[in-house]
């Protein structure tokens, strides 16, 4: 079998010359110290990815998105089509590992302060890929076109028209027209199966590039404790490490199987867009937290609405954040930057309550 | 040829109009000749400028060209009040009673008249009336029963499948009351009986399943006081007779219970035990001798077979209940989890009219024609179930297949974490 | 795998046969398991790819059956988006369908050839083959559903769908 694959090797390689490549796989190492364990959920978070692209194109097969034939089309997967719910119960059930898996990584790379000088790009790429993950994850979940789905939509969006100046067109824009009908069905299918796939397919590329490029980041603490002239015992990636991330990918397929078999993704009825507003009406858990803030800000503050300032207080997070590697000056120099970890700190220990509370609220 | 037929047509129209009672050439005369309202809605009283003006607003006979004399007699085209009243030229002032009666009936007894302006109208109305309690009251010297304008108003008539007209459907039950649910109006009235005749009509009727699906489901259909006690011939139906009133609707329980044991015994048949004016939406717990139930006031105690026979029908009824409230869970879930249910859903639809078959063969008071229909539903029941099962091992299946993949995963994972460690040392 | 060896540490030799036999067995150990997991993903997905027999998603129309099985004067009860529906073929040879489902308290309609009107057992509501209610308890005519013919002549399946 061996000897298969080395001819195959060699054949490419009288063809293409594959001693760059040869030389980059043999050269690839992984730093060895006590904060490794994060590296993983990188890889983890590109596995899941690769699983949501998969089961849904093949999903792509049977939906339809219209208002008229969304919902039938979904329970037709479901119920009709060979193993119809185990594609959609994966898809369902990877979508929120997923998103778990992005903000764990997006975390694990802000205590780490991993963005720091020369990684500034890398960072800014994740993070515009994790703001795509919620994209994907708001325009998903109204695809089955169910009612709790349908007003889930119509509260997000109706948050987006609360954005000042504009948010009126904005609302427009996102619904498609002054309501969710189904002209925010095609516009959010659009979004979710080409739009925002585009944008991510050539945002990971350069990711995976600049990781590549550059290497893994040593945290700084590691790397200030290293004695001058000395280097960080490194793991070499093929094999040790693969075979790490590979054991990872594996966990995370007999999590989603054992969770796609046991707590099967209810369709729910589907959406009446003349029903009342049945009682309980949430977000997915990741907007939890945003939604539940702009449930407790006061009508009006010093004369604004509450509401203008929640949203335009998340917008200055975003850039916050967007911008972060050049507001740490101390870390890019090299230096312990306490600020910003007591920042990260804040930032968790806010979105954990307030999604535990937004939870629990009636 | 043609200026011919004409002028013998024209000769003929005249001809007929001239045999005709003579209000109905004045329908026919110019409109200008019309001069009481002129007076009329001047007047400082309202009791007489009303009339003058309702009827210039909107009224069936003002449309159809009638004038106030074709009424209340009198010269339309006189100037003055005493030539216009003189009843040497008819005057009658207010038609009341009796004449009231026979003013309206000169026109709407008339057949021949009637059919030029509503072929379909009947034209009983007045001996109709002559045989209702109203009526018989009128010809005793009562005057405080109702005659035809207590109904239809005098001016501003509607026809009656105007919404506005006071006898049309939805309003037929407070027209009725305004008479039938005050005290002192029925005052000294009394049944057959020697009590006083109930002023509670209304408000029981308001209570009804009839008032809610006339009211609140707007099902013009539903029954309102004249469905069943008729309308110019109105009268309680006799002794016997509710039976076959309540048949006109419900037909299939008429014909049932016409079978039944209690067809000799129930005087008031459907009344004995859904009442009259505040018939309730009825309920499974009517049947059978518990805590609501009605059997029970008249079956009771371990010999008496209707009481077993009673209980042994909503037994077989409950059954049939649980079983499809069962099923249905168990669809509900199976669906829940993906699988399709769709012919399950639709057997028990089939079990659901089984159990509404049920509940109508139920009047006839026979628990062995009873049970062949239970017995059908719970067949069906039974099949759903059996498919609910064998989608339930389905499931199950299903789980054992992921449990066999995730043993290869597992195998993967404890493997690839030996060779982790082999590599490991190697390096 | 000459990279792999290129890391280990120069000391370490050719490995003791005992410890060969442990990197061949794991080695199968691992093949096996990509390859059972790898079938575990194929097997469902091709099945996935095989299309159902109802084809699609049955939204807004249904096969009722066979054009020439229905005679003049008959009906079919059919089931449709989960309830049931009736087609009917009129005494003059139209095909006509309704939602099966009765307004009063919906048990489901048949077919009576000698009135030639839709008629519900459960208590006597009748309709006409307009889908108005004639007589009884119904409070609204049945939901009149839209008839297609299609398909090889002599061998049409019946299209009913939503109007």
């Amino acid at each position: 079998m061996s000897r298969a694959a080395d001819a195959i090797v060699a054949w490419l390689d009288e063809r293409i010359d594959l001693s760059a490549l040869k030389h980059f796989v043999a050269e690839k190492g992984v730093p060895v110290h006590a904060q490794e364990v994060w590296y993983y959920l990188g890889g983890l978070t590109l596995f899941l990815l690769a699983v949501q692209l998969f089961t849904g194109i093949l999903l792509l097969l049977y939906y339809r998105p219209s208002a008229a034939e969304a919902y039938e089309s979904v329970q037709f997967i479901v119920t009709q089509v060979q193993f119809g719910w185990l594609i959609r119960n994966i898809h369902s059930w990877s979508a929120n590992l997923l998103i778990a898996a992005a903000v764990a990584h997006f975390f694990s790379v802000f205590f780490l302060k991993s963005y720091r000088k020369p990684r500034e790009l890398t960072w800014i790429s994740g993070v515009l890929l994790l703001f795509l993950m919620f994209g994907f994850g708001f325009s998903g979940y109204l695809l089955p076109w169910n009612e709790l789905s349908f007003f889930a939509t119509k509260v997000g969006t109706g948050i987006a028209g609360t954005v000042p100046l504009g948010g009126k067109f904005l609302l427009r824009l996102l619904r498609g027209g002054d309501d969710v009908t189904g002209a925010t069905l095609s516009r959010f299918f659009g979004l979710h199966v080409a739009v925002f796939p585009a944008l991510t397919t050539a945002l990971v590329a350069v990711h995976l590039l600049l990781v590549q490029r550059q290497g893994m980041s040593v945290p700084l603490r590691v790397e200030r404790a290293l004695k001058p002239g000395g280097r960080v015992r490194q793991m070499p990636f093929f094999p040790n490490y693969i075979l790490r991330d590979v054991l990872a990918w594996y966990v995370a397929l007999a999590i989603l199987a054992a969770l796609a078999a046991f707590y099967p993704w209810e369709l729910g009825t589907k959406a009446d867009p003349f029903a009342a507003v049945p009682p309980g009406i949430r977000p997915e858990w990741y907007f939890l937290a945003m939604f539940h803030t702009l449930k407790l800000l006061p009508s009006h503050v010093f004369g604004v609405e509450g509401e203008h300032i929640g949203v335009i207080a998340f917008g200055i997070a975003a850039l916050f954040v967007v911008a972060v590697p050049f507001l740490d000056r101390r870390s890019n120099a090299g230096r312990e930057s306490p600020t910003f970890t007591v920042l990260a700190i804040l930032g968790l220990v806010y979105l954990v309550t307030f999604t535990v509370i937004g939870h629990y609220a009636r | 040829m043609s200026s011919v037929t004409s002028v013998v047509e024209r000769l003929a129209i005249t001809a007929l109009l001239l045999l005709l009672p003579g209000h109905v050439v004045a329908a026919d005369a110019p409109a200008t000749a019309n001069r009481c309202a002129t007076c009329h809605a001047t007047l400082a009283d309202s009791r007489l400028a009303k009339p003058a003006t309702l009827f210039s607003q909107q009224d069936v006979h003002r449309e159809s060209g009638f004038r106030c004399v074709d009424c209340h007699g009198g010269d339309a085209a006189a100037t003055g009040k005493v030539r216009a009243h003189d009843s040497a030229r008819g005057f009658k002032g207010v038609p009341a009673g009796q004449a009231q009666i026979a003013t309206c009936a000169r026109c709407h007894s008339d057949a021949k008249l009637m059919r030029r302006f509503s072929p379909r109208q009947r034209v009983d109305q007045a001996a109709e009336y002559v045989t209702s309690v109203h009526g018989k009251r009128l010809a005793s010297g009562d005057t405080r029963v109702a005659t035809c304008a207590n109904c239809h108003g005098a001016h501003g008539i509607r026809l009656v499948k105007d919404a506005k007209s006071p006898v049309f459907p939805t309003n037929v039950a407070g027209t009725c009351a305004t008479c039938h649910a005050s005290a002192t109006h029925m005052n000294g009235y009394t049944l057959d009986n020697g009590k006083p005749l109930p002023t509670t009509q209304l408000a029981d009727y308001q209570r009804s399943v009839h008032a809610a699906a006339l009211t609140k489901g707007h099902d013009l259909s539903a029954p309102t006081c004249n469905d069943c006690h008729g309308n110019h011939g109105a009268a309680p139906p006799g002794v016997g007779a509710v039976v076959n009133v309540c048949g006109t609707c419900h037909a299939v329980f008429a014909q049932k219970f016409d079978t039944s044991v209690h067809r000799q015994i129930f005087d008031k048949s459907c009344v004995e035990c859904h009442g009259n004016h505040a018939i309730a939406k009825p309920s499974d717990d009517m049947l059978g001798t518990g805590a609501n139930a009605i059997c029970g006031t008249c079956h009771s105690g371990p010999d008496d077979k209707g009481a077993a026979a009673a209980d042994g029908m909503r037994a077989a009824i409950e059954r049939l209940k649980a079983g499809i409230e069962g099923s249905g869970s168990l669809v509900a879930r199976v669906r829940n989890a993906g699988m399709e249910t769709s012919a399950q859903e639709i057997a028990l639809g089939t079990a659901r009219s089984q159990l509404t078959l049920a509940r109508t063969e139920m009047h006839a008071s026979d628990a062995a024609r009873l049970t062949p229909i239970v017995d059908d539903g719970l067949k069906i029941v039974a099949e759903v179930d059996r498919a609910g099962e064998r989608a339930v091992s389905e499931l199950r299946y299903r789980r054992r297949g992921l449990a066999l993949s995730l043993g290869a995963i597992l195998l993967v994972v404890v493997a690839l974490g030996l060779k982790i460690r082999q590599v490991d040392r190697r390096t | 795998m000459s990279d792999v060896t290129r890391f280990a540490p120069s000391g370490s030799g050719s490995p003791a046969p005992s410890d060969f036999d442990r990197r061949t067995f794991l080695d199968a150990l691992l093949a096996v398991g990509f390859v059972s997991t790898a079938a575990a993903i194929v097997y469902p997905v091709s099945r996935f790819l095989v299309p159902p027999p109802s084809g699609e998603a049955a939204t807004a129309s249904a096969v009722a059956g066979k054009a020439a099985a229905l005679k003049p004067n008959s009906g079919l009860l059919f089931p449709f988006g989960g309830k049931p529906a009736i087609v009917v073929r009129t005494a003059e040879g139209d095909l006509r369908a309704f939602s099966a489902v009765c307004t009063h308290l919906d048990c489901t309609v048949q077919f009576k050839a000698d009135t030639s009107q839709l008629w519900c057992a459960c208590h006597n509501g009748t309709y006409d083959l307009g889908g108005n209610v004639v007589s009884g308890p119904p409070p609204r005519g049945l939901e009149q559903l839209v008839v297609n013919v299609r398909g090889e002549p002599g061998e049409e399946d019946v299209v009913v769908s939503r109007g």
